[in-house]
Protein backbone atom coordinates (compact mmCIF):
# COMPACT_ATOMS: atom_id res chain seq x y z
CA UNK A 1 0.00 0.00 0.00
CA UNK A 2 1.41 3.27 -1.11
CA UNK A 3 -0.62 4.76 2.02
CA UNK A 4 1.54 3.01 4.05
CA UNK A 5 5.14 4.55 3.21
CA UNK A 6 6.70 5.92 5.80
CA UNK A 7 9.01 9.10 5.13
CA UNK A 8 12.25 9.54 6.23
CA UNK A 9 14.00 6.63 7.44
CA UNK A 10 12.65 6.31 11.44
CA UNK A 11 13.43 2.74 12.73
CA UNK A 12 11.02 2.36 15.36
CA UNK A 13 12.23 0.87 18.31
CA UNK A 14 12.37 2.19 22.15
CA UNK A 15 15.37 3.25 23.08
CA UNK A 16 17.11 5.84 25.17
CA UNK A 17 18.41 7.95 22.17
CA UNK A 18 14.76 7.30 20.63
CA UNK A 19 13.76 8.86 23.91
CA UNK A 20 15.49 11.61 23.90
CA UNK A 21 14.78 15.45 23.11
CA UNK A 22 15.03 16.09 19.30
CA UNK A 23 16.91 19.08 19.97
CA UNK A 24 19.00 17.28 22.35
CA UNK A 25 19.46 15.26 18.71
CA UNK A 26 20.08 17.81 16.81
CA UNK A 27 23.07 19.28 19.50
CA UNK A 28 24.29 16.14 19.23
CA UNK A 29 24.77 15.81 15.82
CA UNK A 30 26.21 19.19 15.50
CA UNK A 31 28.83 18.45 18.14
CA UNK A 32 30.11 15.58 16.53
CA UNK A 33 30.18 16.76 13.00
CA UNK A 34 31.95 19.42 14.03
CA UNK A 35 34.62 17.23 16.26
CA UNK A 36 35.26 15.59 13.42
CA UNK A 37 36.90 18.59 11.65
CA UNK A 38 38.42 19.82 15.44
CA UNK A 39 40.62 16.74 15.81
CA UNK A 40 43.33 15.43 12.96
CA UNK A 41 45.10 12.79 15.04
CA UNK A 42 44.73 9.67 15.44
CA UNK A 43 43.61 9.80 19.12
CA UNK A 44 40.69 11.65 18.48
CA UNK A 45 39.30 9.22 15.67
CA UNK A 46 39.91 6.80 18.02
CA UNK A 47 37.77 8.11 20.40
CA UNK A 48 35.05 9.35 18.11
CA UNK A 49 34.63 6.02 16.83
CA UNK A 50 34.24 4.49 20.09
CA UNK A 51 31.50 6.89 20.90
CA UNK A 52 29.44 6.82 17.87
CA UNK A 53 29.79 2.80 18.25
CA UNK A 54 28.39 3.22 22.04
CA UNK A 55 25.83 5.42 20.62
CA UNK A 56 24.78 3.15 17.91
CA UNK A 57 24.83 0.22 20.58
CA UNK A 58 22.51 2.30 22.76
CA UNK A 59 20.11 3.41 19.75
CA UNK A 60 19.20 -0.56 19.20
CA UNK A 61 19.01 0.29 15.66
CA UNK A 62 20.90 -2.94 13.06
CA UNK A 63 24.20 -1.52 11.98
CA UNK A 64 23.07 -2.44 8.15
CA UNK A 65 20.46 0.81 8.45
CA UNK A 66 23.44 2.58 9.35
CA UNK A 67 25.21 2.06 6.21
CA UNK A 68 22.43 2.79 3.85
CA UNK A 69 22.95 6.26 3.50
CA UNK A 70 26.78 5.74 2.55
CA UNK A 71 25.88 3.89 -1.04
CA UNK A 72 24.17 7.68 -1.99
CA UNK A 73 27.88 9.42 -1.17
CA UNK A 74 30.16 6.36 -2.42
CA UNK A 75 31.26 8.35 -5.36
CA UNK A 76 32.06 11.42 -3.35
CA UNK A 77 33.88 9.30 -1.25
CA UNK A 78 36.32 7.26 -3.95
CA UNK A 79 36.74 10.48 -5.57
CA UNK A 80 37.92 12.47 -2.65
CA UNK A 81 40.29 9.51 -1.39
CA UNK A 82 42.10 8.94 -4.47
CA UNK A 83 42.42 12.60 -4.86
CA UNK A 84 43.76 12.86 -1.77
CA UNK A 85 46.44 9.44 -1.96
CA UNK A 86 47.49 10.99 -5.69
CA UNK A 87 47.57 14.81 -5.58
CA UNK A 88 49.38 15.08 -2.03
CA UNK A 89 53.04 15.77 -1.74
CA UNK A 90 55.33 13.62 -0.30
CA UNK A 91 57.46 10.11 -0.45
CA UNK A 92 56.40 7.83 -3.05
CA UNK A 93 55.13 4.58 -1.96
CA UNK A 94 53.48 3.61 -5.61
CA UNK A 95 53.78 4.40 -9.02
CA UNK A 96 50.99 3.64 -11.94
CA UNK A 97 52.08 5.64 -15.02
CA UNK A 98 51.87 9.38 -13.95
CA UNK A 99 50.19 9.46 -11.05
CA UNK A 100 52.14 9.04 -7.70
CA UNK A 101 50.52 7.58 -4.81
CA UNK A 102 52.22 8.83 -1.21
CA UNK A 103 52.18 8.02 2.09
CA UNK A 104 51.47 11.44 3.51
CA UNK A 105 48.62 10.93 0.79
CA UNK A 106 47.45 7.55 1.91
CA UNK A 107 47.52 8.71 5.92
CA UNK A 108 45.59 11.75 4.68
CA UNK A 109 42.81 10.34 3.00
CA UNK A 110 42.17 7.35 5.48
CA UNK A 111 41.16 10.34 7.71
CA UNK A 112 39.46 11.81 4.99
CA UNK A 113 36.94 8.68 4.29
CA UNK A 114 36.85 7.74 7.82
CA UNK A 115 35.64 11.34 8.61
CA UNK A 116 33.41 11.13 5.28
CA UNK A 117 31.88 8.16 6.58
CA UNK A 118 31.37 9.34 10.46
CA UNK A 119 29.60 12.37 8.75
CA UNK A 120 26.61 10.54 7.06
CA UNK A 121 26.35 7.50 10.09
CA UNK A 122 26.42 10.32 12.04
CA UNK A 123 23.59 12.11 10.85
CA UNK A 124 21.64 8.97 9.73
CA UNK A 125 21.56 8.47 13.63
CA UNK A 126 19.56 11.02 14.25
CA UNK A 127 16.79 10.58 11.40
CA UNK A 128 16.69 6.81 12.08
CA UNK A 129 15.73 7.64 15.66
CA UNK A 130 13.78 10.86 15.52
CA UNK A 131 10.02 10.95 13.78
CA UNK A 132 9.82 13.93 11.47
CA UNK A 133 7.22 15.48 13.21
CA UNK A 134 9.56 15.41 16.18
CA UNK A 135 12.54 16.65 14.15
CA UNK A 136 10.19 19.47 13.28
CA UNK A 137 9.37 20.70 16.49
CA UNK A 138 12.39 19.94 17.63
CA UNK A 139 13.97 22.49 15.35
CA UNK A 140 10.91 24.93 15.75
CA UNK A 141 11.87 25.38 18.72
CA UNK A 142 15.85 25.28 18.91
CA UNK A 143 16.00 28.16 15.47
CA UNK A 144 13.19 30.17 17.62
CA UNK A 145 15.75 33.02 17.97
CA UNK A 146 15.88 33.29 14.54
CA UNK A 147 12.38 35.11 14.51
CA UNK A 148 14.00 38.16 15.91
CA UNK A 149 15.60 38.60 12.79
CA UNK A 150 12.18 38.21 10.91
CA UNK A 151 12.61 34.78 9.95
CA UNK A 152 9.13 32.96 10.26
CA UNK A 153 10.10 29.83 12.20
CA UNK A 154 7.23 28.56 13.43
CA UNK A 155 5.00 29.42 9.64
CA UNK A 156 7.82 27.19 8.35
CA UNK A 157 7.82 24.48 10.85
CA UNK A 158 3.73 24.33 10.34
CA UNK A 159 4.88 23.86 6.43
CA UNK A 160 7.17 21.56 6.58
CA UNK A 161 4.85 19.26 8.86
CA UNK A 162 1.39 20.01 6.16
CA UNK A 163 4.01 18.70 3.83
CA UNK A 164 4.86 15.72 5.21
CA UNK A 165 1.52 14.94 6.35
CA UNK A 166 0.42 15.36 2.26
CA UNK A 167 3.66 13.16 1.02
CA UNK A 168 1.38 9.94 0.74
CA UNK A 169 -1.71 11.87 -0.21
CA UNK A 170 -0.23 13.38 -3.41
CA UNK A 171 1.21 10.03 -4.08
CA UNK A 172 -1.16 8.12 -4.18
CA UNK A 173 -3.17 10.98 -6.13
CA UNK A 174 -0.64 10.71 -8.71
CA UNK A 175 -0.77 7.25 -9.11
CA UNK A 176 -3.86 7.64 -9.70
CA UNK A 177 -3.84 10.01 -12.50
CA UNK A 178 -0.85 7.90 -14.10
CA UNK A 179 -3.47 4.90 -14.19
CA UNK A 180 -6.38 6.88 -15.66
CA UNK A 181 -4.27 8.88 -18.30
CA UNK A 182 -3.01 5.57 -19.16
CA UNK A 183 -5.93 4.58 -19.42
CA UNK A 184 -7.18 7.15 -22.08
CA UNK A 185 -3.76 6.18 -24.18
CA UNK A 186 -0.81 8.08 -22.55
CA UNK A 187 2.35 6.43 -22.63
CA UNK A 188 4.94 6.83 -19.29
CA UNK A 189 7.65 4.23 -20.08
CA UNK A 190 8.93 4.57 -23.80
CA UNK A 191 10.21 6.76 -25.88
CA UNK A 192 13.99 9.25 -25.15
CA UNK A 193 14.40 11.28 -22.01
CA UNK A 194 12.62 14.30 -24.15
CA UNK A 195 9.51 12.04 -24.88
CA UNK A 196 9.01 10.93 -21.48
CA UNK A 197 9.93 14.30 -20.25
CA UNK A 198 6.59 15.73 -22.43
CA UNK A 199 4.87 12.73 -21.37
CA UNK A 200 4.62 14.05 -17.50
CA UNK A 201 2.85 16.78 -18.63
CA UNK A 202 -0.59 15.16 -18.57
CA UNK A 203 0.39 14.12 -15.44
CA UNK A 204 1.85 17.32 -13.71
CA UNK A 205 -0.74 19.40 -15.11
CA UNK A 206 -3.57 17.33 -13.06
CA UNK A 207 -1.80 17.27 -9.88
CA UNK A 208 -1.03 20.83 -9.41
CA UNK A 209 -4.59 21.90 -10.04
CA UNK A 210 -5.50 19.32 -7.45
CA UNK A 211 -2.99 19.98 -5.13
CA UNK A 212 -3.88 24.23 -5.18
CA UNK A 213 -7.48 22.57 -4.53
CA UNK A 214 -6.07 20.84 -1.84
CA UNK A 215 -4.20 23.63 -0.33
CA UNK A 216 -7.03 25.81 -0.54
CA UNK A 217 -9.61 23.22 1.42
CA UNK A 218 -7.05 22.71 4.05
CA UNK A 219 -6.23 27.01 4.84
CA UNK A 220 -9.58 26.86 4.86
CA UNK A 221 -10.16 23.80 7.38
CA UNK A 222 -7.41 25.29 9.58
CA UNK A 223 -9.03 29.01 9.57
CA UNK A 224 -12.00 27.55 10.96
CA UNK A 225 -10.23 25.57 13.61
CA UNK A 226 -9.29 29.24 14.74
CA UNK A 227 -5.31 28.94 13.28
CA UNK A 228 -4.27 32.33 13.23
CA UNK A 229 -0.09 32.01 13.33
CA UNK A 230 2.22 31.17 15.75
CA UNK A 231 0.81 33.74 18.02
CA UNK A 232 -0.58 32.32 21.29
CA UNK A 233 -0.54 29.23 20.45
CA UNK A 234 -0.30 26.73 22.75
CA UNK A 235 1.23 22.89 22.40
CA UNK A 236 -0.51 19.05 23.58
CA UNK A 237 2.88 18.23 23.92
CA UNK A 238 5.56 20.50 24.39
CA UNK A 239 9.20 19.76 24.15
CA UNK A 240 10.83 19.34 27.79
CA UNK A 241 14.02 18.78 28.98
CA UNK A 242 14.42 15.63 30.76
CA UNK A 243 17.43 14.53 33.36
CA UNK A 244 18.24 12.02 30.23
CA UNK A 245 18.82 15.13 28.06
CA UNK A 246 21.04 16.82 30.44
CA UNK A 247 23.32 13.90 31.31
CA UNK A 248 23.43 13.29 27.48
CA UNK A 249 23.96 17.40 27.08
CA UNK A 250 26.99 16.93 29.95
CA UNK A 251 28.90 13.99 27.80
CA UNK A 252 28.58 15.67 24.49
CA UNK A 253 30.25 19.02 25.98
CA UNK A 254 33.00 16.48 27.97
CA UNK A 255 33.38 14.79 24.68
CA UNK A 256 34.07 17.84 22.49
CA UNK A 257 36.56 19.28 25.07
CA UNK A 258 38.16 15.72 24.80
CA UNK A 259 38.02 16.08 20.78
CA UNK A 260 39.87 19.69 21.20
CA UNK A 261 42.48 18.22 23.13
CA UNK A 262 43.42 15.38 20.79
CA UNK A 263 44.60 18.33 18.63
CA UNK A 264 47.47 18.85 21.25
CA UNK A 265 48.53 15.16 21.60
CA UNK A 266 51.34 14.58 19.70
CA UNK A 267 51.17 11.41 18.59
CA UNK A 268 53.61 10.31 15.65
CA UNK A 269 52.35 7.06 13.69
CA UNK A 270 55.54 6.48 12.08
CA UNK B 1 -32.81 31.11 22.75
CA UNK B 2 -31.04 31.35 18.62
CA UNK B 3 -28.38 30.38 18.23
CA UNK B 4 -28.10 31.49 14.98
CA UNK B 5 -29.83 34.55 13.41
CA UNK B 6 -28.99 35.54 9.42
CA UNK B 7 -31.68 38.46 8.55
CA UNK B 8 -32.48 39.77 5.30
CA UNK B 9 -28.67 38.18 3.91
CA UNK B 10 -27.17 39.22 0.12
CA UNK B 11 -24.05 37.58 -0.88
CA UNK B 12 -22.82 37.65 -4.29
CA UNK B 13 -19.27 36.20 -5.91
CA UNK B 14 -17.37 38.83 -7.47
CA UNK B 15 -15.35 37.88 -10.57
CA UNK B 16 -12.45 39.81 -11.39
CA UNK B 17 -10.29 40.56 -14.83
CA UNK B 18 -6.71 40.36 -14.27
CA UNK B 19 -6.47 44.07 -12.76
CA UNK B 20 -8.32 43.23 -10.20
CA UNK B 21 -11.73 45.08 -11.44
CA UNK B 22 -15.13 43.62 -10.97
CA UNK B 23 -16.50 42.20 -13.97
CA UNK B 24 -19.77 40.44 -13.02
CA UNK B 25 -21.18 39.26 -10.09
CA UNK B 26 -23.12 36.08 -9.18
CA UNK B 27 -25.80 36.50 -6.49
CA UNK B 28 -25.29 33.31 -4.55
CA UNK B 29 -27.97 34.42 -1.42
CA UNK B 30 -30.60 36.63 -2.15
CA UNK B 31 -32.48 38.22 1.30
CA UNK B 32 -31.99 34.53 3.17
CA UNK B 33 -33.50 34.99 6.70
CA UNK B 34 -33.16 32.25 8.91
CA UNK B 35 -33.26 31.90 12.62
CA UNK B 36 -31.72 28.76 14.19
CA UNK B 37 -32.62 27.38 17.90
CA UNK B 38 -29.86 26.33 20.16
CA UNK B 39 -29.88 22.25 21.05
CA UNK B 40 -31.69 21.89 17.27
CA UNK B 41 -30.87 19.88 14.01
CA UNK B 42 -31.32 21.29 11.00
CA UNK B 43 -31.17 19.98 7.95
CA UNK B 44 -30.17 22.31 4.62
CA UNK B 45 -31.31 20.80 1.49
CA UNK B 46 -31.18 22.30 -2.24
CA UNK B 47 -29.80 21.83 -5.47
CA UNK B 48 -26.05 22.22 -6.51
CA UNK B 49 -26.02 26.01 -6.70
CA UNK B 50 -28.73 26.70 -4.35
CA UNK B 51 -26.32 28.74 -2.22
CA UNK B 52 -26.51 26.30 0.83
CA UNK B 53 -22.85 26.24 1.06
CA UNK B 54 -22.49 29.67 1.35
CA UNK B 55 -24.85 30.07 3.66
CA UNK B 56 -22.56 27.58 5.86
CA UNK B 57 -19.71 29.42 5.50
CA UNK B 58 -21.38 32.73 6.78
CA UNK B 59 -22.49 30.94 10.32
CA UNK B 60 -18.47 30.42 10.63
CA UNK B 61 -17.67 33.79 9.38
CA UNK B 62 -15.60 32.63 6.50
CA UNK B 63 -17.71 34.42 4.34
CA UNK B 64 -19.37 38.15 5.60
CA UNK B 65 -22.27 38.79 4.12
CA UNK B 66 -22.62 41.73 1.93
CA UNK B 67 -25.95 42.70 3.18
CA UNK B 68 -28.02 42.48 6.17
CA UNK B 69 -26.45 40.25 9.10
CA UNK B 70 -25.49 37.07 11.04
CA UNK B 71 -25.26 36.53 14.51
CA UNK B 72 -23.93 33.97 16.02
CA UNK B 73 -24.55 33.97 19.86
CA UNK B 74 -25.84 37.30 19.49
CA UNK B 75 -21.71 38.79 17.93
CA UNK B 76 -21.90 39.73 14.67
CA UNK B 77 -20.00 37.97 11.66
CA UNK B 78 -18.63 41.44 10.46
CA UNK B 79 -17.13 41.93 14.08
CA UNK B 80 -13.37 40.95 13.33
CA UNK B 81 -12.59 41.57 16.93
CA UNK B 82 -15.38 38.70 17.66
CA UNK B 83 -13.71 36.22 14.68
CA UNK B 84 -12.05 34.11 17.15
CA UNK B 85 -15.05 34.00 19.48
CA UNK B 86 -17.11 32.70 16.55
CA UNK B 87 -15.44 30.38 14.98
CA UNK B 88 -15.18 28.92 18.69
CA UNK B 89 -18.56 29.15 18.83
CA UNK B 90 -19.39 27.39 15.35
CA UNK B 91 -17.26 24.74 14.41
CA UNK B 92 -17.04 23.91 11.13
CA UNK B 93 -16.55 20.38 8.92
CA UNK B 94 -15.97 20.13 5.27
CA UNK B 95 -16.59 17.09 3.07
CA UNK B 96 -13.15 16.14 2.07
CA UNK B 97 -11.77 14.78 5.05
CA UNK B 98 -8.20 14.49 3.72
CA UNK B 99 -8.05 18.24 3.01
CA UNK B 100 -9.35 19.25 6.15
CA UNK B 101 -6.88 16.78 8.97
CA UNK B 102 -3.45 18.31 9.26
CA UNK B 103 -1.64 16.29 11.11
CA UNK B 104 0.60 12.59 10.98
CA UNK B 105 -1.25 11.78 14.52
CA UNK B 106 -5.08 11.37 15.12
CA UNK B 107 -4.78 13.16 18.30
CA UNK B 108 -2.31 15.74 17.45
CA UNK B 109 -4.86 16.98 14.71
CA UNK B 110 -7.53 16.45 17.53
CA UNK B 111 -5.66 18.81 19.65
CA UNK B 112 -4.86 21.71 17.03
CA UNK B 113 -7.72 23.60 17.50
CA UNK B 114 -7.43 23.77 21.22
CA UNK B 115 -3.62 24.79 20.51
CA UNK B 116 -4.49 27.29 18.50
CA UNK B 117 -6.97 29.15 20.93
CA UNK B 118 -4.59 28.47 23.46
CA UNK B 119 -5.98 26.14 26.04
CA UNK B 120 -3.62 24.82 28.42
CA UNK B 121 -1.53 21.60 27.88
CA UNK B 122 -3.54 19.81 30.47
CA UNK B 123 -6.73 20.75 29.57
CA UNK B 124 -5.88 19.53 26.03
CA UNK B 125 -5.07 16.59 26.59
CA UNK B 126 -8.49 16.69 28.40
CA UNK B 127 -10.48 17.63 25.63
CA UNK B 128 -8.32 15.23 22.98
CA UNK B 129 -9.77 12.14 25.62
CA UNK B 130 -13.49 13.73 25.35
CA UNK B 131 -13.59 14.58 22.19
CA UNK B 132 -12.57 11.18 20.52
CA UNK B 133 -14.68 9.32 22.82
CA UNK B 134 -18.05 11.27 22.07
CA UNK B 135 -17.22 10.13 18.18
CA UNK B 136 -15.78 6.57 18.98
CA UNK B 137 -12.37 6.81 17.99
CA UNK B 138 -10.14 6.46 21.11
CA UNK B 139 -8.75 3.61 19.98
CA UNK B 140 -6.86 5.27 17.03
CA UNK B 141 -5.67 7.76 18.84
CA UNK B 142 -1.72 6.93 17.99
CA UNK B 143 -3.00 5.99 14.09
CA UNK B 144 -1.58 7.77 11.17
CA UNK B 145 -5.07 9.60 9.30
CA UNK B 146 -3.40 7.66 6.24
CA UNK B 147 -4.50 4.12 8.03
CA UNK B 148 -8.08 5.16 8.37
CA UNK B 149 -11.02 4.66 5.96
CA UNK B 150 -12.90 8.09 5.42
CA UNK B 151 -15.46 7.55 7.65
CA UNK B 152 -13.07 6.76 10.50
CA UNK B 153 -11.21 10.39 9.13
CA UNK B 154 -14.60 12.10 9.08
CA UNK B 155 -14.94 11.19 12.53
CA UNK B 156 -11.56 12.68 13.64
CA UNK B 157 -12.12 15.87 12.01
CA UNK B 158 -15.36 16.07 13.60
CA UNK B 159 -13.40 15.40 16.90
CA UNK B 160 -11.34 18.17 16.22
CA UNK B 161 -14.35 20.61 15.91
CA UNK B 162 -15.44 18.76 19.44
CA UNK B 163 -12.61 19.65 20.82
CA UNK B 164 -12.69 23.18 21.11
CA UNK B 165 -16.61 22.59 23.01
CA UNK B 166 -18.57 24.56 20.29
CA UNK B 167 -22.32 25.24 20.71
CA UNK B 168 -22.88 24.66 16.96
CA UNK B 169 -21.33 22.60 14.57
CA UNK B 170 -21.98 22.85 10.69
CA UNK B 171 -21.32 20.50 8.57
CA UNK B 172 -20.93 21.14 4.83
CA UNK B 173 -21.64 17.66 3.07
CA UNK B 174 -19.80 15.71 5.41
CA UNK B 175 -20.96 12.95 4.16
CA UNK B 176 -21.05 13.40 0.67
CA UNK B 177 -17.11 11.34 0.17
CA UNK B 178 -17.93 8.18 2.09
CA UNK B 179 -19.50 4.87 1.51
CA UNK B 180 -22.65 4.12 3.12
CA UNK B 181 -21.53 2.17 6.36
CA UNK B 182 -19.15 5.18 6.92
CA UNK B 183 -21.90 7.53 6.27
CA UNK B 184 -23.78 6.02 8.94
CA UNK B 185 -20.89 5.67 11.46
CA UNK B 186 -20.39 9.99 10.65
CA UNK B 187 -24.42 10.37 11.08
CA UNK B 188 -24.68 8.28 14.40
CA UNK B 189 -22.03 10.47 15.86
CA UNK B 190 -23.48 13.50 14.88
CA UNK B 191 -26.84 12.66 16.23
CA UNK B 192 -25.28 11.37 19.17
CA UNK B 193 -23.52 14.90 20.45
CA UNK B 194 -27.09 16.83 19.12
CA UNK B 195 -28.73 14.48 21.61
CA UNK B 196 -26.51 13.79 24.29
CA UNK B 197 -24.59 17.42 24.29
CA UNK B 198 -27.14 19.96 22.98
CA UNK B 199 -24.61 20.82 20.24
CA UNK B 200 -26.59 22.74 17.69
CA UNK B 201 -26.44 21.36 14.36
CA UNK B 202 -26.52 21.98 10.95
CA UNK B 203 -26.07 19.27 8.50
CA UNK B 204 -25.91 20.44 4.25
CA UNK B 205 -26.47 17.35 2.43
CA UNK B 206 -27.29 15.98 -0.82
CA UNK B 207 -28.62 12.72 0.95
CA UNK B 208 -33.03 12.70 1.57
CA UNK B 209 -32.41 10.15 3.95
CA UNK B 210 -30.20 11.87 6.36
CA UNK B 211 -32.95 14.85 6.77
CA UNK B 212 -35.62 12.46 7.91
CA UNK B 213 -33.97 12.69 11.66
CA UNK B 214 -33.71 16.12 11.42
CA UNK B 215 -35.77 18.31 13.88
CA UNK B 216 -36.05 20.89 11.02
CA UNK B 217 -35.71 21.06 7.44
CA UNK B 218 -34.68 24.05 5.08
CA UNK B 219 -34.75 23.46 1.28
CA UNK B 220 -32.82 25.97 -0.69
CA UNK B 221 -33.21 27.62 -4.59
CA UNK B 222 -31.52 29.91 -5.87
CA UNK B 223 -30.54 31.45 -2.87
CA UNK B 224 -33.40 32.01 -1.48
CA UNK B 225 -35.74 29.86 1.31
CA UNK B 226 -37.53 27.98 -1.83
CA UNK B 227 -41.32 28.52 -1.83
CA UNK B 228 -43.96 25.75 -1.94
CA UNK B 229 -46.69 26.06 -4.49
CA UNK B 230 -49.07 27.04 -2.10
CA UNK B 231 -46.90 29.89 -1.09
CA UNK B 232 -45.41 28.89 2.17
CA UNK B 233 -41.65 28.64 2.45
CA UNK B 234 -40.24 24.90 2.54
CA UNK B 235 -39.31 25.45 6.51
CA UNK B 236 -40.31 22.87 8.62
CA UNK B 237 -40.32 19.56 10.36
CA UNK B 238 -39.14 16.35 7.85
CA UNK B 239 -42.94 15.31 8.06
CA UNK B 240 -44.25 18.36 6.45
CA UNK B 241 -41.32 19.06 3.97
CA UNK B 242 -41.33 15.15 2.78
CA UNK B 243 -45.21 15.53 2.31
CA UNK B 244 -44.39 18.34 -0.62
CA UNK B 245 -43.66 15.61 -2.99
CA UNK B 246 -44.20 17.53 -5.58
CA UNK B 247 -42.69 20.99 -4.80
CA UNK B 248 -39.49 18.63 -3.97
CA UNK B 249 -39.72 17.32 -7.20
CA UNK B 250 -40.33 20.38 -9.00
CA UNK B 251 -37.16 21.75 -7.30
CA UNK B 252 -35.36 18.99 -8.67
CA UNK B 253 -34.63 17.28 -5.07
CA UNK B 254 -35.84 13.25 -4.71
CA UNK B 255 -37.77 12.66 -1.38
CA UNK B 256 -36.44 9.87 0.86
CA UNK B 257 -37.53 6.20 -0.66
CA UNK B 258 -40.10 5.23 1.91
CA UNK B 259 -41.76 8.95 1.24
CA UNK B 260 -41.84 7.83 -2.39
CA UNK B 261 -43.19 4.77 -2.08
CA UNK B 262 -45.59 5.73 0.16
CA UNK B 263 -46.81 8.84 -2.40
CA UNK B 264 -46.98 6.49 -5.23
CA UNK B 265 -49.16 3.96 -3.39
CA UNK B 266 -51.26 7.27 -2.53
CA UNK B 267 -51.46 8.31 -6.41
CA UNK B 268 -52.55 4.89 -6.78
CA UNK B 269 -55.56 4.81 -4.99
CA UNK B 270 -54.87 3.68 -1.53
CA UNK B 271 -55.93 6.07 1.87
CA UNK B 272 -52.65 6.94 3.26
CA UNK B 273 -51.35 10.14 4.85
CA UNK B 274 -48.79 12.28 3.68
CA UNK B 275 -45.48 12.28 4.52
CA UNK B 276 -44.61 8.59 6.02
CA UNK B 277 -40.94 8.91 6.80
CA UNK B 278 -39.72 5.49 7.91
CA UNK B 279 -40.69 1.98 7.17
CA UNK B 280 -42.26 1.23 10.41
CA UNK B 281 -45.07 4.08 9.62
CA UNK B 282 -45.08 2.74 6.19
CA UNK B 283 -46.04 -0.63 7.67
CA UNK B 284 -48.08 0.64 9.93
CA UNK B 285 -50.18 2.57 7.68
CA UNK B 286 -50.48 -0.20 5.40
CA UNK B 287 -52.31 -2.99 8.49
CA UNK B 288 -54.40 0.53 9.35
CA UNK B 289 -55.49 -0.09 5.85
CA UNK B 290 -56.05 -3.56 5.44
CA UNK B 291 -57.67 -3.74 8.87
CA UNK B 292 -60.36 -1.41 7.85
Amino acid sequence: MIRDITIGQYYPVDSVIHRLDPRTKLAGTVIFLISLFVTSSPVGYVLATLVLAGVIKLSRVPFKFMTRGLRAILIVLLLSVSFNIFLTPGTTILKIGFLRATKEGLILAGFMGLRLVYLVIGSSLMTLTTTPTQLTDGLEKSLRFLNRVGVPVHDIAMMMSIALRFIPILVEETDKIMKAQTARGADFDSGNLIQRAKAMIPLLVPLFVSAFRRASDLAMAMEARCYHGGEGRTKMHPLRYETRDRIAYLLMFVYLALMIASRFIRFRLF
Amino acid sequence: MNIISAAHVVYDYLIRDENDKVVDKRTALRDVSLEIAQGSFVCLLGHNGSGKSTFAKLINAMNLPGEGTVLVSGMDTKDESHLLDIRMTAGMVFQNPDNQIISNVVEEDVGFGPENIGVPEDEILQRVDEALQKVGMTAYRLKSPNQLSGGQKQRVAIAGIVAMRPKCIVMDEPTAMLDPTGRKDVLSAVHELNKKEGVTVVLITHYMEEAVDADRVVVLEKGEIAKASDGSLMDGTPREIFSKVEDLRRLRLSVPVITELGYELKQAGLPLRDGILTRDELVKELVRIKAQ
